[in-house]
């Protein structure tokens, strides 16, 4: 579809790789950071897309979101359609970065395997993973990566349960062991350092892997306006460290500089709303144990320091009112 | 495969936006320029985040000019206005509020130095002519907005110099007599006729005036002071507190008593107690019924001085007594040798009006050789009579209309109080001159007056977020044994730090362009565009596709962005 | 010139004249010695190709596709389990309509495991919307192999060449690989003007509701049927370039009028061949070796048993509860005839349990027999005790 020279929309100073007129709900992340993925990456990209909320709200026959050539195959194979297309670019002398994207349950459940599969091969191939935290476009069901005692559907609390039982796996030291050159963690509600993150994958010859958290108001049970707040605590509480690790190793985290209980995060979301009965004495034991975990990762990840401005591991992206002067 | 065979095979780039997600909507995000805190709290009506803006992009004169387009004396305010703009700043709820006052000092001063001029507006010449009585702060105010408006002005002071209180009651210590000079100079020189030494009542008539000129403003100012005596005594040689501020101004002269007690709370009492200490007097009181500012204190009961004034007259050894009054003279004949203080608070009564009730049994003795009243002034009626029919002012509108009184106007300390606009400060009067011209300018126009309304912005609308937390600035001050009776005490801040403190505004209301609502929108439905902005914002909502999720409200830093509810 | 090579040697080989842009590489029996040579043969230089070494056939089919979509030929190969795995990308693909080739060496499907030879997995994928082409024996595998991506290409519908794991693919057997400029001749470069290129950037496999979904399939469907044509075209080009003939939609044997038919697919056809051409029978018989199981030639099966009294319809696999596959699909198209013939179906070979030459005539006797569908070569007293 051309757009008039004189539209705005044609004129914007960044690159529209997912326009306007996709479905998403009000305040969706996972289209908040399919946007920036796609804008940081540019227009020489091969997309390829597991099923799941990003692919159906986007690509409605015969409207398309996408402004990059994009492929959708299965629910498990995002990964391996990726190596296909990359195998060809690759035998045709193409140069063209191919990223492979998946939901969290595209890529830690049922397309792990062709997860795992691709790094062992080493295609050139950049997996980005929307993390919403569960099964979200088919109602919103437990994945490997629901955090424990999270209410979803299929694992609902009641009297027998708290929530999901398991913990959230822990993907990327999964990564980590493929030795690969490149994987981070990131979220919407740091987007310049999303960005670059992107950008650093992207100019890797080799496999790099990014997990970004992505909140779904509808799931996690909070406003759509309230997605990047919900975000940003969750990477302020520790529940969510931003990290970068190179062939294994940790390579730099976004450092925090205050002590935020995960309380001010699990409030906002009616997905942890058992956790705020006072007369249950296990709402009060789950919090804890919340706590300990994003506790656990603060000293894994050695996330209190003197780093940089906890605001944005790399420069400011928003507004810089005070601070530090700067070059 | 033929275009028409097509079916599911793929769908082609961008079509999605066939797809209006507009009518998912049931709220829009709109732009709203709200007031900043710091604007609504200005009693001159100054826009201090526009200029704060300006200077946030590295524009001094820019800033400068916006500044002066409401307030034509900024290197006097930025120096003598308590600075509520200060205590309203948002700021302060995430580290200190910005020193505005020192920014807009800094900003006269540059102006000065640079011989910066005021901008030329544009507007076509009045044949109309305006008389202002008076040429201080409300008067030189009033005599600046019509001007600017193309009036012919004609000022008229009782004195040689113009200035009003500003030459006569402010020590230099506080304001340099060259920056008074420099401003008022340049604000005459826009064109302003200037007729000092020409009283109104002896030298011309309130009548002659009223039918030579098309309108007439009354700056007169409050030069009568209240009666004062306790229980009906007064000492013999009584000698008020605001003139022997003048007397000391203008010839240097000042009585030395061993010690001295001053009767009231505000700018005079403290202004005078100062120079009298600095003038080597031992034990200089103010005993005043306002309490200090403190946990103890109320807000509307604290003593009407800028704060760091108060702190600078404690450092230099003013005593001061408050929630306390005079209550009894000791006298040896006629000569004072001391006063009886008690302890009183105002507390309202059963109407809810509040008045002062002295608690009996926590008197004391001060003992002095002087005492001075500087309890505040009224309006001198010569030349007024009949408008001020003996009250002790004139009562007028927010645009300075005196009621009846078709043509004439007022402001400064000479009217009377307005709820929504306290007087009694430099900053106010200037607020009333320009207000009045608006006000004479919709006469003479035949239209009626407008003062613009933008909403107050929420506090609850910014998001602190985005802002680092960095503390306010030092501004230099005298040490004590360098301090004398013309080294002006205080001092600005330099450029560097009048930048970096102007990069500490959040911007209240008022988009800064951190691209936050442009970055964040899921649906592309924030478009970044400098031409097509009508709003003064750099940013248009794509309404077709916007979904009303509000997170651009939500994460706008600066609350411009509010959720309309759709009909 | 003929060598005489393994079946799976010859198949590697036959791919590599093709120019594969990528070859996705999972190991099963007995498919296994395909991905194995042409491995060899990327190893040696011989084949300039991207050999993706997947992790397990979902994936080489997935990398298949992808490789297809983003504009290169595309090509896998495997069996049983693995073809069973990869059931939802193969309906993907053909979806997508992207012209992927795959070999499937035809092995029973577990439980119980079994790694011989029947055609229970590429019956349990018949409608998965690919072309599948059966072959008698390795040289019509060879041929039918190269063909494939020619049809594909042409139809924009993937190929899966079946050929009977163990009994063909490790035959050793004088076979002719053509030439390279054979080949080149025949095959042209593959260009895709759907490819995945940010030059032209498309959106490939969208979501289609209600609205669309019907014509969908049916233009998936018309394509089929409309390949039949192409098929035949194919194999005459073929034919015309090489002198050989890898059987078209469906070649018939043996005396003209012979009233009895026996219809077969894959490896037992070579075996009837020799038998029809060595054994002295009673009975007349004509042997039907169908190429084309998809799409299902109807006409092309009504003319070739026109004038038949009975036909005899050979399964390789069968479908419980059923009964046998082929046998339901062959009623279902002669149904339309005005004088249909009397049809007996029986299974063989399930499991690779060897197929003689006396199974010809045995097959014969069949029309005279008693009974509906039947395992023919079952041993009942393997019903009871095991020894």
């Amino acid at each position: 579809m051309t757009q008039a020279n004189n539209d705005p929309r044609a004129r914007q100073p960044r690159f529209r790789g997912l326009e306007a007129g996709h479905r998403a709900c009000q305040g969706c992340g996972e289209a908040l950071a399919a946007r920036l993925v796609t804008e940081s990456a540019g227009p020489d990209v091969i997309l390829t897309n597991a099923t799941g909320c990003l692919e159906v709200f986007t690509t409605p026959w015969p409207q398309s979101a996408w402004r990059v050539p994009w492929l959708h195959s299965l629910f498990e194979n995002s990964a391996a359609i990726a190596s296909g297309v990359e195998a060809a670019l690759k035998a045709q002398g193409r140069r063209s970065k191919v990223i492979a994207m998946g939901g969290d349950g595209g890529t830690f459940d049922i397309g792990f395997q062709a997860l795992s599969g691709m790094l062992e091969r080493m295609h050139n191939v950049l997996y980005v993973c929307y993390d919403n935290e569960a099964y979200m476009n088919t109602g919103i069901q437990r994945s490997g990566s629901t955090p424990h005692a999270a209410m979803t559907t299929t694992s609902p609390p009641g009297k027998e349960r708290m929530g999901k039982r398991h913990l959230k796996k822990d993907l990327l030291s999964i990564i980590a062991a493929h030795h690969i050159p490149y994987a981070a963690s990131a979220s919407v509600a740091y987007p310049q350092d999303l960005r670059r993150k992107v950008r650093r994958a992207m100019e890797i010859d080799g496999p790099t892997f990014l997990l970004v958290h992505s909140p779904c108001p509808l799931g996690w049970g909070h406003d759509g306006s309230e997605t990047i707040q919900v975000a940003r605590l969750a990477v302020q509480t520790g529940l969510f460290p931003l990290v970068e690790l190179e062939r294994g190793e940790v390579a730099s985290v976004m450092p925090l500089r205050q002590k935020v209980p995960v309380t001010e995060y699990l409030k906002l979301q009616g997905r942890f709303r058992h956790l705020f009965v006072d007369s249950d004495h296990r709402a009060r034991e789950e919090r804890e144990h919340l706590q300990a975990l994003a506790d656990y990762n603060m000293e894994r990840y050695g996330l209190f320091g003197d780093g940089d401005d906890p605001f944005d591991a790399d420069g400011a992206d928003t507004v810089r009112r005070g601070g530090p002067a700067r070059a | 495969m033929p275009i028409t065979m097509n079916r599911g095979a793929f769908a082609h780039a961008g079509s999605s936006l066939a797809f209006k997600t507009g009518t998912w909507r049931s709220a829009k995000p709109v732009h709203v320029h709200a007031t900043a805190p710091c604007h609504g709290a200005c009693p001159a009506g100054e826009d201090q985040q526009a200029w704060l803006a300006l200077l946030q992009e590295g524009k001094p004169q820019k800033a400068w000019e916006q500044l002066v387009t409401t307030n034509p004396l900024p290197a006097i305010t930025g120096r003598v206005c308590p600075h509520p703009c200060e205590s309203a700043c948002n700021r302060g709820h995430l580290d200190q509020p910005i020193a505005i006052h020192g920014i807009e000092r800094w900003l006269g001063d540059e102006a000065i130095r640079n011989n910066w001029s005021y901008p030329r507006r544009g507007g076509e010449i009045r044949a109309e002519r305006v008389a202002i009585v008076g040429a201080g702060p409300a008067g030189l105010s009033a005599a600046y907005h019509l001007t600017q408006r193309k009036y012919n002005v004609v000022l008229f002071d009782s004195l040689p110099e113009p200035g009003g209180l500003l030459r006569s009651a402010i020590p230099p210590t506080r304001l340099p007599r060259a920056v008074i000079d420099a401003e008022i100079g340049r604000l005459l020189r826009t064109g302003i006729e200037f007729r000092p030494r020409t009283a109104l009542g002896r030298d011309v008539t309130l009548d002659e005036l009223r039918s030579e000129f098309d309108a007439v403003f009354l700056g007169v100012g409050a030069g009568k002071s209240r009666h004062w005596d306790v229980d009906g005594a007064v000492p013999a040689d009584l000698h008020e507190g605001l003139a022997l501020l003048r007397e000391w101004l203008a010839v240097g002269a000042l009585p030395k008593p061993n010690a001295v007690v001053i009767h009231g709370g505000g700018n005079t009492a403290v202004d005078l107690a100062r120079v009298m200490r600095r003038a080597g007097i031992r034990d200089v009181h103010v005993v005043t019924a306002s309490g200090l500012p403190g946990p103890d204190t109320d807000a509307d009961d604290v003593l009407n001085v800028v704060p760091r004034e108060l702190e600078q007259a404690i450092e230099e050894g003013v005593q001061f007594h408050p929630h306390r009054t005079i209550n009894r003279l000791i006298m040896r004949g006629s000569k004072v040798v001391g006063v009886e203080m008690v302890r009183l608070k105002k507390l309202p009564d059963g109407s809810g009006r509040k008045s002062r009730v002295s608690f009996e049994g926590t008197e004391t003795v001060l003992h002095v050789d002087m005492v001075v009243p500087a309890i505040g002034e009224v309006v001198d009626a010569t030349g007024l009579e009949y408008i001020l029919r003996q009250r002790d002012f004139l009562s007028v509108d927010m645009f300075g209309r005196i009621g009846g009184q078709p043509g004439l106007f007022a402001g400064g300390d000479a009217r009377d109080r307005l709820k929504a606009y306290p007087n009694g400060t430099v900053s106010a009067a200037i607020g009333d001159g320009r207000r009045a011209a608006e006000g004479i300018d919709a006469l003479l126009s035949r239209r009626d007056p407008v003062e613009e309304n933008r909403p107050p912005l929420p506090y609850a609308s910014l998001n602190l977020s985005y802002y680092e937390s960095s503390p306010r600035i030092d501004l230099p001050t005298l040490p004590l044994e360098q301090r004398n009776d013309s080294a002006e005490i205080e001092g600005g801040p330099n450029s560097a730090q009048a930048m970096a403190e102007a990069q500490r505004c959040f911007s209240c209301g008022n988009c800064l362009a951190c691209d936050n609502c442009w970055t964040l929108c899921p649906d592309n439905a924030v478009l970044k565009t400098s031409e097509m902005a009508k709003d003064g914002s750099h940013y248009l909502f794509d309404y077709e596709y916007c979904k009303g999720c509000g997170l651009c409200a939500k994460e706008c830093p600066c609350g411009f962005i509010s959720m309309q509810a759709e009909e | 010139m003929l060598e005489a090579l393994e079946g799976s040697a010859a198949i590697a080989r036959a791919v590599a004249r093709c120019r594969p842009g990528v070859v996705a590489a999972y190991p099963i029996t007995p498919q296994t010695h395909i991905v194995e040579n042409i491995s060899k043969l990327v190893a040696d230089g011989k084949l300039q190709t991207e050999l993706v070494s997947v992790e397990s056939e979902f994936s080489a089919a997935s990398v298949a596709l992808g490789a297809s979509a983003a504009g290169s030929r595309a090509y896998t190969a495997s069996s049983s389990q693995g073809i069973l795995l990869m059931t939802e990308v193969l309906f993907n693909i053909s979806g997508m309509r992207l012209p992927v080739v795959l070999t499937c060496a035809n092995r029973a499907i577990g439980a119980p495991i079994n790694i011989w030879n029947d055609h229970s997995d590429s019956m349990a994928v018949r409608d998965c919307g690919w072309i599948q082409l059966h072959c008698a024996d390795n040289q019509e595998a060879i041929d039918t192999s190269i063909q494939a991506f020619r049809i594909a290409e042409a139809t924009e519908l993937p190929v899966m060449v079946c050929m009977d794991g163990f009994i063909l693919t490790h035959t050793l057997e004088p076979l002719e690989i053509p030439d390279q400029d054979v080949v080149d001749r025949y095959l042209p470069p593959f260009r895709f003007d759907r490819m995945l290129d940010p030059k032209n950037p498309l959106s490939l496999g969208t979501l289609v509701g209600p609205e669309y979904f019907s014509e969908t399939r049916h233009l998936a469907h018309q394509a089929l049927m409309a390949a039949t044509s192409t098929i035949v075209d194919t194999d005459r080009e073929w034919q015309t370039l090489t002198g050989r003939s890898a059987g078209g939609l469906l070649t018939v044997e043996g005396p003209e009028n012979a009233k009895i038919g026996v219809l077969a697919m894959g490896s037992v056809v070579s075996t009837f061949r020799e038998a029809l051409d060595t054994l002295k029978t009673r009975k007349k018989a004509k042997l039907i070796n169908l190429r084309a199981f998809r799409p299902l030639p109807d006409q092309a099966l009504r003319e070739a048993c026109a004038g038949l009294s009975d036909l005899v319809v050979v399964d390789r696999a069968l479908s419980p509860g059923f009964g046998g596959i082929l046998g339901g699909e062959i009623k279902a198209a002669l149904s339309g005839m005005a004088k249909m013939p009397r049809i007996h179906n029986v299974a063989i070979g399930l499991g690779g349990r060897d197929v003689p030459l006396e199974m010809w005539p045995r097959l014969l006797d069949v029309p005279t027999e008693d009974g509906g569908f039947r395992i023919l070569d079952l041993e009942p007293a393997k019903l009871g005790e095991v020894p």
